[in-house]
Order: structure tokens, then sequence, then C-alpha cells
């Protein structure tokens, strides 16, 4: 208390006049600047979230006034059956395509990292599909790429194997989605990248010396160094998987079609809120929706610190 | 935005007062109905929103030029979309209080807007929007608790689309509609599989629309909903669903992977609409659409029945409504443009049979000569059927237009073998129960 006093002292000591008006001055300005994202945060973000906070203990139809019902939104998830099939098809989605997906961003930096001819280029390109990875269009062209006359088949064809339509079978219909998050690897890509950059070469250079094969130098030295990196993309994209929405909606139509078989949790939702003017259900399992995000990124941070290694 | 909502609102509690007032002095002045507010001289503008295709989108705008000339302090403004973005966009911008002033309304939401008090009661209106040429079973289809929420645009009437060309090749000649059963149906679709030869099938299948549901419901003396209630039997739902899966199973109806591959393309895509199936279940408004995307002559049937007997069954269903948002600020512009697009020859040249054959029988018998040769035949056959039919279904009661959605993912469950018939039955009435009981 009084060593924090007297620290204060000295600095309020230390400053002019005008030099308290000149802070106070920046400071002003810091707000200035920082009032549009302040003002977005709390109108658009903030202001909304609480709203549905409070709309997940009602009954609301979006027609009349919600109606409050306590916990009963939470307790009708229990026997929800249509939502745990959902949930198994979300989880399914998360964490068979976030592994593949990263592998496949790893696999491509290691290769893009040798200092080829060109990489600025590659590395546009196969950054590309991050960017239309969700959108609309890409949705439509997936529809017809796994159709049953789309290009896989054509492809099928010529090795005289008689192909179906991907997206209409239910037993197939979620692997063409998880195709998909694979394809938009280049995110991912362009920050492990940026990682590979950091390994100091002397590592590489010392271990060539002793005789360390390539496999033996990415097991030994670019993957331990590059776990922080690794972890940051895991943590990343498996919120991003959870939040998947667009693919679905587009390939199945708005329904998680077939029988349900793409049913992603956010898909049941919006429905629910939507379709069903339930919005106060639908509220409620966007706040669980937060809450098992929470506990997966959570888990994450926890088990991180069995196997990322800082090198510091 | 907070203080034009405001404004919104006390705007609409001075027209429900001054609408309140209105039926009231009509009341006490004992006399037949109440009296239409008073149009305003002062340029008002009104939204108008609607589903469809573009050439839908082209008469709607037309219609409204018509309009603005006879009116010209009045601006409309139109705003459409597909179908399936239509409900999303009017449940945010309703819960918003900022819905569109005239609304193109579905059966399956009408009673979800209108007991939710989002739509406004035309009578309460007086005699702005006639209604003495409309059928008293038409209106009923558009009334509430006595409130009439909407204006039936057009009738239609379930049937199943039959491709004569496809017939001719397999050597069949087109049925007696009027004798016709469900065996006919499974029978000369066979045939007309067999002939095929997997590229041309007999029967397109069902299972993804209400109205075919509620058809075999009446044909089986059910009802899929009784006075609100979800009352159709898991007997009924299962024998539906049966019928579908044994025609899929003898080849009959193509197999389930290409039913969903066909289901996402809309119309256009359809087995009827690509010539690929010799029978489709459709509304019969849909002949015109259906004959111009698939190239060749279609014809429409009646529904075949159990046992080759008319059974009243049959029913004329109101494609769609006008209704008009209870928080409009300006009702009675609002109802005299619905009037003006119900009751006046100007608006019936324009629009014609694009939103079903219109349910105003003095506006049905003054636009057939203009008819195209297909449109004529869409009357024809709702005449034909006068005779046959009964009373129409009881509205969809609110929560009910989740039944759309629900039957897809039962019949899919279904086709693909993930579900039994009667599993199938058991969980779609338990999920339409729990939508009704959670709107």
């Amino acid at each position: 208390m009084s060593a924090i006093g007297e620290l204060r002292k000295i600095s309020t000591d230390k400053k002019t006049k005008a030099e308290k008006k000149a802070d106070r001055r920046d400071n002003k300005a810091a707000y200035l600047f920082l009032a549009p994202w302040f003002l977005g945060l709390s109108l658009i973000t903030v202001g909304p979230m609480l709203v549905s906070l409070y709309l997940s203990f009602t009954k609301y139809n979006l027609l009349q006034a919600p109606k409050f019902t306590g916990l009963e939104n939470f307790t009708r998830m229990l026997g929800d059956e249509r939502l745990h099939n959902a949930l198994g098809v979300t989880f399914v989605y998360v964490f068979v395509s976030v592994p593949l997906q990263l592998a496949a961003a790893l696999a491509l930096a290691v290769l893009l990292d040798r200092g080829l001819r060109g990489l600025a280029f590659y590395r546009s390109v196969f950054y590309l599909p991050s960017l239309l990875g969700s959108s609309v269009a890409i949705a439509v062209l997936w529809k017809q790429v796994f159709g049953s006359e789309g290009l896989v088949n054509v492809f099928l064809g010529f090795f005289g194997v008689e192909g179906q339509s991907w997206i209409a079978n239910p037993s197939t219909a979620l692997s063409t989605l998880i195709t998909l998050n694979v394809w938009t690897f280049g995110a991912p890509m362009v920050i492990f990248l940026a990682g590979l950059r950091q390994i100091p070469t002397m590592y590489y250079e010392a271990a060539e010396v002793d005789g360390a094969t390539k496999w033996q130098r990415f097991l030994r030295i670019t993957l331990p160094l590059l776990t922080p990196i690794i972890f940051f993309n895991l943590v990343l994209q498996i919120i991003h998987a959870f939040q998947s929405f667009t693919q679905a909606f587009i390939i199945s139509g708005g329904t998680g079609g077939p029988a349900d078989s793409t049913l992603f949790y956010t898909l049941y939702l919006y429905n629910r809120g939507f379709a069903n003017f339930d919005m106060g259900y639908a509220s409620a399992l966007a706040w669980v929706l937060l809450l098992i995000i929470g506990a997966f990124t959570a888990i994450n941070f926890w088990a991180s610190k069995y196997w990322v290694f800082y090198d510091d | 935005m907070r203080g034009k909502t405001r404004a919104r609102s006390v705007a609409a509690v001075i027209a429900t007062g001054m609408a309140t007032a209105l039926v009231l002095s009509g009341c006490s002045a004992g006399g037949g109905g109440d009296e239409a507010p008073e149009l305003s001289d002062k340029p008002v503008t009104l939204r108008f929103t609607w589903w469809g295709n573009d050439a839908r989108t082209a008469a709607s705008e037309e219609v409204i030029a018509a309009f603005e000339k006879e009116y010209p302090n009045i601006t409309i403004e139109p705003q459409f979309t597909d179908w399936a973005g239509y409900w999303d966009k009017l449940a945010t911008e309703t819960a918003a209080n900022d819905a569109p002033d005239i609304i193109q309304m579905d059966e399956k939401y009408i009673a979800t807007y209108g007991d939710r008090g989002a739509l406004l009661d035309i009578k309460s209106l007086g005699d702005a929007v006639d209604t003495s040429d409309f059928p008293e079973t038409a209106l009923a289809t558009g009334t509430l608790d006595d409130a009439l929420y909407g204006i039936p645009v057009g009738l239609t009437s379930y049937s199943i689309m039959a491709n004569p060309t496809l017939l001719e090749k397999a050597g069949i000649e087109v049925p007696d509609d009027k004798t016709w059963t469900w065996d006919d149906l499974a029978e000369i679709g066979a045939q007309v599989s067999a002939a095929g030869g997997g590229a041309e099938w007999g029967v397109a299948p069902w299972g993804f629309e209400d109205g075919g549901l509620n058809n075999w419901a009446r044909q089986h003396g059910d009802a899929l909903y009784t006075d609100g209630e979800v009352t159709i039997k898991p007997e009924t739902v299962s024998s539906w669903y049966q019928q579908l899966l044994d025609m899929v199973d003898d080849g009959t109806t193509p197999p389930a992977s290409n039913i969903i591959e066909k289901q996402s393309g809309g119309l256009a895509e359809s087995f009827t609409a690509t010539n690929t199936a010799a029978f489709g279940p459709w509304w019969n408004s849909q002949l015109t659409a259906l004959s111009d995307a698939s190239g060749s002559p279609l014809q429409s049937l009646r529904v075949p029945t159990t046992d080759g007997e008319a059974d009243g069954s049959a029913y004329y269903k109101p494609s769609m409504y006008w209704s008009i948002s209870s928080r409009s600020e300006h009702p009675a512009e609002a109802a005299a443009f619905v009037n003006f697009l119900a009751n006046t020859e100007e608006a019936a040249d324009i629009l014609l049979t694009e939103r079903g054959v219109p349910a105003n029988e003095k506006i049905r018998a003054y636009i057939e000569p203009k008819l195209s040769e297909t449109d004529k035949e869409v009357v024809a056959f709702l005449d034909g059927l006068s005779e046959d039919v009964g009373d129409a279904p009881a509205v969809t009661p609110p929560g009910g237009s989740a039944i759309e959605a629900l039957l897809k993912q039962y019949t899919e469950q279904v086709l693909f073998k993930q579900l039994t018939p009667d599993q199938a039955a058991e969980g779609f009435i338990k999920d339409l129960k729990d939508a009704i009981a959670n709107a």
C-alpha cells in the first residue's frame, strides 16, 4: 500500500503539468480511436449476447414477448434426440477433419519451406481454398463435384467404378463435408510456414553433421520446435470447426440431410430458431455450444503442458 | 434506430386504436359490417413482400405500377426472395417490429403469424377489401377464431402429374383417373420402369410435402389436424410410407440416393420436369411450370383412391394469401392494395394464374378466355373436381410449419432403411406434436 503510494508520488512528481496534459490528450485520442471498435463490440456482440443469455431462460417465438421458463430449455435438451444426433455429427466432423487438415497443412508447409522457386505463387495457390472454403459458391461447387454426375464419379468411371451420389447418401455425406474442411488447409499452412522460418538453421546444420536423416531431423527438431504453432492451430481450428455452418447449410439445402447425417449443431440451432420459431431454445443451444467450445479449449490448454515445448 | 422503432410501435397502437374505434362505431350503428377507414391523401409508402420466381417478380412489379397509377400518393416498395429464405427473413423482420405492410402468406404459416397477433384481421377494416366474390369455403381457410387473416389468392388441388409421352413409349394408355386405384398406379408404374431400363421410372416419390399426407389421411378417414391438434394416426403415416417403400423396393420409384439428389434441385430438376418419371405427385397449379420445364405435354390426373371411387378426399387448397401486418402504419392503404390485387380486372389481366387459379370466382370467369391452353387445363381440372371435393382440411396450427422439414427428415430415414415405416410414423407424429406444443 505504502509502496504503491510512494511509487505513485514519484510518478506524479516526475511529470510536469504540461506532460500530464499531453497524457490526457493522448488518452483522449486513444479512446476516440477505440470508440468505433468499442461501440461495435458492445452493440453488435456483447448486447445481443446478453439478450440471448436472457432468452435462453425463456420461451420466445419471435412474434410475442418472451415468457420466462427457468431452466426448462436446458432440461429439454436432455431428451432431445435430434440434438444428441447433431452433437454426434459435429464431434465426428471436428475430430476427424481437424487432425487431417492440420496434417495436410504441416506436410505442405514442410514441402514449401525448401526454398522452392516460385514459393509465393504456390503459397497463394494453396491458401486460396481457405479464403473460399466457407463461401456459398464453394459449397455449391462441392455439391456438383460429389453429385452422381459430378467430377468424382467421372474420375472413378475411368477405373470402371460406378459411383453414386456422395452427397445424397447418408453414409457418405458427412465425409464430403470433412473433405471440404481438410481442403481448406491454407490458413494453418501459412502459419506453419511462418513457424518453420523461426527455427534456427544451426540446429539442422548440427544434426546434419551428426548424420541425422531427413526424417530424424523432422521428428527431433522440426516437430518439437513447432509444437507451439501446432497448438495454436489446433485450438483455432477446433473452435472454427465447431462453428461450421455454411457448408452444411448449402449442401444439405438447409436441413442437415440426408436423414440428418450432416446436421451440424449450428444448423440445428438455426433451424430451431428460425424455422420452428423456438428462439428461446435456440438461444439456450447457443450458450451450450459456447460452453462446449470453452471446455474443449480449456482441455487443450491443460493438455498443452504435456506436449507443447517452448524454446526460451 | 431505437427512436424509429418506438415511433413505429406508437403508430401501431394508434392504428389499432383507430381500428378498434371503427369496429365499435360500426357495431353501434347497428348496420351490417364495419366501415372502411378513409384513405390518406398524403404520400404513403408501403412494403409488399412475396416469394417466387422471376416470372412472378415481373408480374408483381407490373401490378404495382398499375396500382400506383391509380393511387398516385401511394408508393409500393417490392421485396422478394425464394421460398426457403422468405420465412427466415419474415420471422426476423416481424420480431424486429419491421414487418412489410402487405405479406404473401402461406397456409402452413398463417396461423403461426395470425395467432400471435402479427396479422391484421381484415374484417376489422370493414369492406375495404371486398370478399363477396370469394367462396365461403376458401375464406374459411384464412379465418382463425373469426378473424380473417388472409385473402386466398389462388386455389389448387393435389394431383398426379402424368407424362403421356413416357407412357406411350412403354405402350400404355393414360389411365382413367376417375376410377383408378393406388394398385393401378403401382402396376402401371412398374411397367414403365421395366420398359425404362433404369433411365426412366414409373412413379416419382412422395414424402417431402404435407399435401400428399393430407390427401392420404383423408382417404383413410383420418385428418392431419383437428381443432389445432395433431390427430393423424400412426398407422396412417406408416401405410403412406409403406406404399412408397414398396415402390422403391420393386423399382417402380427410383432408388433412394437418386431421390435425395433430385429433391434438392427444386422443381426444375425433379423427375417430372426432367421427363424421367411417368407419374409424380404435384399441386395441379404447378402444371404450367412443369410443362415449361419438361418441354413435353403433361396432364394432371386425379389422385388414385383405394377402391376406385371418388371419396371426397380431394380438396381445394389456397395456394397463398394476401395478409396485412398488424403493425402496418397504413392499414387503409394496405387494404386498398390488397383489394386491388384480389378484386380488380386490371390486376387479373397481369397476374392471370401465375399464383394459382383465382379464388375470386368473378375474376376467374373474367380471365378464362385470356388463358393459354395449359392454363385452361389447370382451371378445367379444378372445375372438374367441384362435384367431388370435400371440405378443406383444418388450417395448420401455429408451429405446424415445421412439418416440411420433419417429413423430409423421416422420409429420408425410411428410404435409407434407417427406420421402419412404423418407427418413422411414431417419430414424425411425436416431433410434429412437439413443434406445435413448443411453438
